[in-house]
């Protein structure tokens, strides 16, 4: 006589607990997935508010580091973007020999230079810092006169990054320099506690303190761990660039 | 005061202006072409502080790239070369003369560049000194420093000619009397 063993488990039991198996986990994935793509949504929103600005470009291990303190309604540093430091960033910048960072450094004689400064610092936390600093600088005469900075950030970048932006932006409307200073404003109308972005400004203007900085633009030049002496003023592109190759040479 | 007490004033207060004007020079020729940042004294890191000079002969706006660079290169060897001449005494009016044209020639850009209302250093003792008022009246005094010092040189050569041409005139009255 043949003798069959009956196991409890073989046969159509083990299957069935793999295919329930399965599904569990596939269904566990997809809610994982909607979860984890819904808290993203949120995390993006989020992020924009956490992360600190970057308003630096190229390469952060270059053999130079270039910060210059600008006030982005003074002329000088206008003319400094225009014709010094663009160039740089095309030439060297782009190469990898040179990290440039802006610092911001708004004077209190210039009415927009702080809310300027701001809508720098909202597109730097959502990584639009070089094409909004290049807006600035490009159309500063006209924003200069009635300080309607936003239709230029809102031309130099997408519909999306704008948005994101207009939302860091949220407690920021009120022009600090304005010459009605709510209650709120201290520091001579430079600190306005509603607006986040202010710390970065307020940041930058520390580490200017103690250099010093006393008027924009003023560049300061590390490269291979040695700082050179702050460098207060214009400087045309080729004498600018015969510094920086020098520094490079040694 | 005598005359001869006179002149021996002169001489001691050109003596100290032609070695305080090019103690100045030298210093200023030093602090242009020195090592900025911690580096050793190489040809390189000259190299690199004449550059940083550039950059601030440029910051005054006032020539094209080119010349700056030229200007920037020279002005510290000029600087040298003017601060030993007056420190050796050769041709002392002709070297206190010179140093006040250069003074009169910084003083004047000076001036041009505050008026304009540009914030920059003045790059005159090397990087980190801002162009105001308290280097105004430093470079003015100077100026009027190296004048005096350069008007006293001409007297004392005038004073040591009309010496010398006195002399033989004495020396020649007797033998016109023999």
């Amino acid at each position: 006589m043949i003798r069959r063993n009956f196991h409890p488990f073989s046969g159509l039991i083990l299957p069935r607990f793999a295919v329930v198996g399965a599904l569990a986990l596939i269904c566990g994935a997809g809610i994982s997935a909607q979860t984890h793509a819904r808290a993203q949504t949120h995390a993006v929103a989020n992020s924009d508010a956490a992360t600190a600005p970057v308003k630096s470009l190229g390469n952060r291990n270059a053999p130079i580091t270039m910060e210059v303190y600008s006030d982005y309604q003074c002329p000088s540093c206008g003319n400094f973007y225009e014709n010094t430091l663009k160039y740089m960033i095309q030439d060297m910048v782009a190469s990898g020999q040179v990290y440039f960072i802006h610092r911001d450094f708004p004077l209190p004689m210039h009415p927009y230079s702080y809310m300027a400064a701001r809508w720098a610092n909202a597109a730097a936390k959502i990584g639009k810092f070089e094409a909004v600093d290049a807006a600035l600088w490009d159309n500063q005469q006209a924003w200069s006169v009635d300080g309607n900075i936003e239709k230029f950030v809102a031309a130099a970048v997408g519909q999306a990054d704008f948005k994101r932006i207009k939302k860091l932006m949220e407690g920021c409307e009120v022009n600090p320099n304005a010459s009605v200073k709510p209650a709120a404003f201290k520091n001579n109308g430079q600190e306005d506690h509603g607006c986040a972005l202010d710390a970065y400004i307020e940041q930058d203007k520390l580490l200017a303190k103690q250099i010093p900085v006393t008027q924009t633009p003023t560049s300061v030049i590390t490269a291979k761990s040695q700082r050179y002496p702050a460098m207060p003023g214009f400087v045309t592109w080729p004498i600018l660039k015969q510094f920086l190759a020098s520094l490079l040479s040694q | 005061m005598s005359t001869g007490k006179r002149e021996t004033w002169r001489r001691v207060f050109l003596l100290i202006g032609r070695l305080a004007l090019a103690g100045m020079f030298l210093f200023a020729a030093y602090a242009k072409l020195k090592p900025q940042a911690a580096l050793p004294w190489s040809v390189a890191s000259v190299r690199t502080s004449l550059s940083m000079f550039a950059m601030q002969v440029d910051s005054y706006q006032l020539l094209s790239p080119q010349a700056v660079s030229m200007a920037a290169h020279a002005l510290p060897f000029v600087e040298l070369g003017l601060g030993l001449w007056l420190l050796s005494g050769l041709w002392l009016r002709y070297s206190t003369l010179a140093t006040s044209v250069l003074l009169l020639g910084f003083f004047a850009l000076m001036v041009r560049t505050y008026s304009l209302g540009l914030e920059i250093n003045c790059g005159c003792f090397g990087p980190g000194e801002q162009l105001g008022k308290k280097s105004l009246l430093r470079d003015g005094s100077l100026l009027a420093f190296s004048l005096a010092v350069t008007i006293c040189a001409f007297l004392s050569k005038r004073k040591r000619s009309e010496s010398a041409n006195s002399i033989p005139a004495a020396a020649s009255e007797p033998q016109r009397a023999n």
